[in-house]
């Protein structure tokens, strides 16, 4: 790994590559690596959807060499909460990114009509997307896969549907089959760059410092992704095999975080799923798990003539778009998601946004004339396919306005008590507790995935800890995920990355990692994004939790507003942080 | 030992995950990468739809062999085909000439590929796809 950056500004249409080494020297790629690029190139201070807001891609020294370091870090300044933006997708990309030279893309500026840019080795093309500009994001990538097509080459697809184009904060970028840059709202900073898609593809391959450890390491690894039990729920059931037992323990939220038992679990459970609709399974370019869960969706569209969709789905899915609107339908909730998919919305931040806006409907507190006439209720997955259409043709104010998120609609509407985000970003599938909240409150990405806290209050059940040991395992995690993401793993497979195998398979590559360099790297990389996130404005001191979320029974009970206050103190103090 | 043909025994369990090229990349050319490996899993009817995966047929008389015009791919004993690097003009026409896609093409080296019937794809491919086997096996192989 170099520091091979591929910088294209979309202004002149122009592309070239620069040396940036030491960003991935010392920050060992990903998403560390990222975050330099963006302070070097990003305005903390700008507008997310100015021409010269930049869009960081970057992957890690493990890319496209050893098994299930399938990631690429996406960094940009977020739309939907105004500071850090930052969001991961597998597929293709990484692959596509590393044979064809690239550590990192740079993209600035904003090209003068719809285009898309054609990455092919070191050749860079920005091409009119003019023909297909308003097309789905399924779309896209079918025209794109023919058009780019090249023989013996694979290619990977990333784009925006037309919820990007129209800059709905919570659209995200989609990459080849089904797999997203879901949160933060990427796709409306790509969509203000009129930029409809990236297309990559590259032939070059890697020389190998030492053959006989590299294929060593390899085959550790291997051996644990094909055989290890924690990487085969992934590829069994998936994340799906989570709607269950959350809800048994009352994690799953429901009904707009109203409680975290789900009547209708077992009607949407991933075993349910499985039985009757699971039709494949695949998996991102060099991952022998396979986690993704291909569902088929068969409609009648006129007696006896039906139309099938294959639709991919996954816990989170299934959270914002079943228990939350309270469907117990598969095929609903499969019908939201294929509408979700074609336009380009991040699901969770949608699904969380129809939660509101039902609640408010029920409280009064939004009328039928805001809603067109249409009723709004719980479990009714007709009107919500209705309310996607509508959304989607951008029928009426309030319409346009749902997809700008909980946050700015709460803003306006009214409803902030129940409108249920963090710092602007509407949260992971987890009711679990109090630890679960300091995540979505602390975490720099305010995602469930930045730390590990509603595993953290999982365990509680089975066993009391001390509340400073809660927290400290949760920063501690923070920053391990910093080395995870860095090298671009996969987070399904960080109980097969240890600190050991890491280091070895650094060696292998010849790059010099040490245990205290890597933890080293990893405290400061969170402090960078801190810091970032504190040039934005984001005040960490300040960031509160939906009054809802007090009076709502958790995993772990209720939550109380000291402890939360003393977390807060905690998790700012481990990861050293000034208050 | 018996001559081994490399065999798609499982093609619908294929998960397009490319282990098998990776592997094949890794172990026969030691190179990172999925870009010298001697056999393509190729996604069709859109990316989410099945694999095809493309192997040596190891053909008694290789139409690849045939189509060059320079005498660097030649047919081995037993089936398959060798090349001789230094004879090779990077023509191309061998990669055209098998129907079935099979032979790659190194785009490093402006070189086809040949299988060595190794086995390390089979070796790495997670779902029992592919599989060494004494005869061409089945009608449904690609």
């Amino acid at each position: 790994m170099t520091g091979r950056t591929l910088h294209v500004d979309l202004g002149s249409g122009t592309g070239r590559i620069l040396d940036d080494g030491p960003a991935f020297s010392e920050w060992l790629g990903g998403s560390a690596a990222a975050t330099e690029l963006l302070f070097r190139h990003g305005d903390p201070k700008g507008d997310p959807l100015a021409p010269e807001s930049p869009v960081i891609f970057a992957i890690g020294p493990f890319s496209a060499l050893f098994p299930v370091a399938t990631k690429t870090a996406a960094l940009f300044k977020s739309p939907l909460t105004g500071e850090l933006g930052e969001s991961h997708a597998g597929g293709r990309l990484a692959m596509s990114l590393r044979e064809a030279g690239i550590d990192a893309l740079v993209i600035t500026g904003r090209a003068d009509r719809p285009s898309y840019l054609a990455i092919e080795n070191d050749t860079v093309a920005v091409k009119s997307a003019s023909t297909f500009w308003g097309q789905s994001a399924t779309a896209t990538d079918r025209i794109l896969r023919e058009a780019e097509s090249k023989t013996g080459r694979k290619i990977s697809v990333v784009r925006i549907g037309p919820a990007g184009e129209r800059l709905s904060p919570m659209a995200c970028a989609t990459v080849d089959g089904s797999r997203h840059f879901g949160r933060l709202g990427l796709g409306a900073v790509l969509g203000s760059k009129n930029l409809k898609a990236i297309v990559v593809s590259g032939t070059k391959t890697l020389p190998l410092a030492n053959p006989k450890e590299f294929k060593a390491v390899y085959d550790v690894l291997y051996d644990r992704v094909v055989r290890s039990k924690e990487m085969k729920k992934y590829h069994d059931l998936g994340t799906a095999a989570n709607v269950k037992p959350l809800s048994m323990i009352r994690g799953l939220p429901t009904r707009n975080f109203s409680q975290g038992n789900f009547e209708g679990a077992d009607a949407i459970s991933g075993e349910r799923f499985a039985e009757k609709f699971l039709v494949q399974h695949t998996a991102c370019a060099h991952c022998q798990c396979g986690c993704i869960h291909l569902a088929e969706l068969r409609e009648e569209f006129a007696p006896y003539h039906y139309s099938t969709n294959r639709v991919s789905y996954d816990y989170e899915l299934i959270y914002a778009m079943g228990s939350m609107l309270s469907l117990s339908s598969p095929e609903d909730i499969l019908k939201l998601l294929l509408a979700t998919e074609k336009q380009g919305w991040d699901v969770i931040s949608l699904g969380c946004t129809l939660a509101w806006a039902t609640e408010s409907f029920l409280r009064g507190n939004l009328s039928l004339e805001e809603t067109g006439g249409l009723s709004l209720s719980f479990g009714d997955g007709a009107a919500y396919l209705e309310v996607l259409e509508r959304t989607a043709k951008g029928q009426g104010e309030f319409y346009r306005d749902l997809e700008k998120g909980c946050a700015f609609c709460s803003g306006k509407y009214g409803g902030e008590e129940w409108a249920v985000q963090y710092g602007g970003a509407e949260p992971g599938g987890y009711m679990t507790g109090e630890n679960f909240a300091v995540t979505c409150m602390m975490g720099v990405r305010h995602s469930h995935l930045d730390d590990t806290g509603y595993s953290i209050d999982q365990k509680l059940l089975n066993a009391a800890q001390p509340l400073e040991d809660q927290v400290r395992a949760q920063v501690k995690e923070a920053q391990w995920r910093m080395v995870l993401n860095s090298l671009m793993i996969c987070l399904f497979a960080r109980g097969v990355y240890d600190e050991e195998v890491i280091l070895r398979g650094l060696d292998a590559l010849g790059l010099e990692w040490d245990a205290e360099k890597l933890q080293t790297m990893s405290e400061k990389a969170l402090l960078r994004k801190y810091e970032w996130k504190a040039l934005c404005g984001f005040d960490h001191g300040s960031v509160k939790i939906p009054e809802k979320m007090y009076s709502v029974q958790t995993a772990t009970g209720l939550m109380d507003r000291d402890s939360l206050e003393e977390r807060l103190r905690l998790y700012r103090e481990y990861a050293g942080l000034k208050s | 030992m018996a001559v081994q043909y490399l065999n798609v025994v499982n093609r619908d369990q294929c998960i397009g995950c490319f282990s098998c090229m990776y592997a094949c990349s890794r172990m026969v050319r030691n190179a990172g990468g999925s870009g010298k490996a001697a056999l393509r899993v190729k996604g069709y009817a859109g990316v989410e739809g099945a694999f095809s995966i493309r192997v040596c047929a190891r053909c008694e008389d290789p139409d690849c062999a045939k189509a060059c015009p320079t005498g660097a791919l030649t047919p081995a004993p037993n089936g398959g085909v060798r090349l001789k690097k230094d004879l090779c003009i990077s023509c191309g026409a061998c990669v055209k000439a098998c129907a079935i896609s099979a032979l790659q093409w190194d785009e490093e080296e402006r070189q086809p590929i040949p299988c060595i019937f190794c086995g390390q794809c089979v070796k790495y491919c997670p779902n029992d796809v592919l599989a060494m086997t004494e005869k061409p096996e089945g009608e449904d192989r690609r």
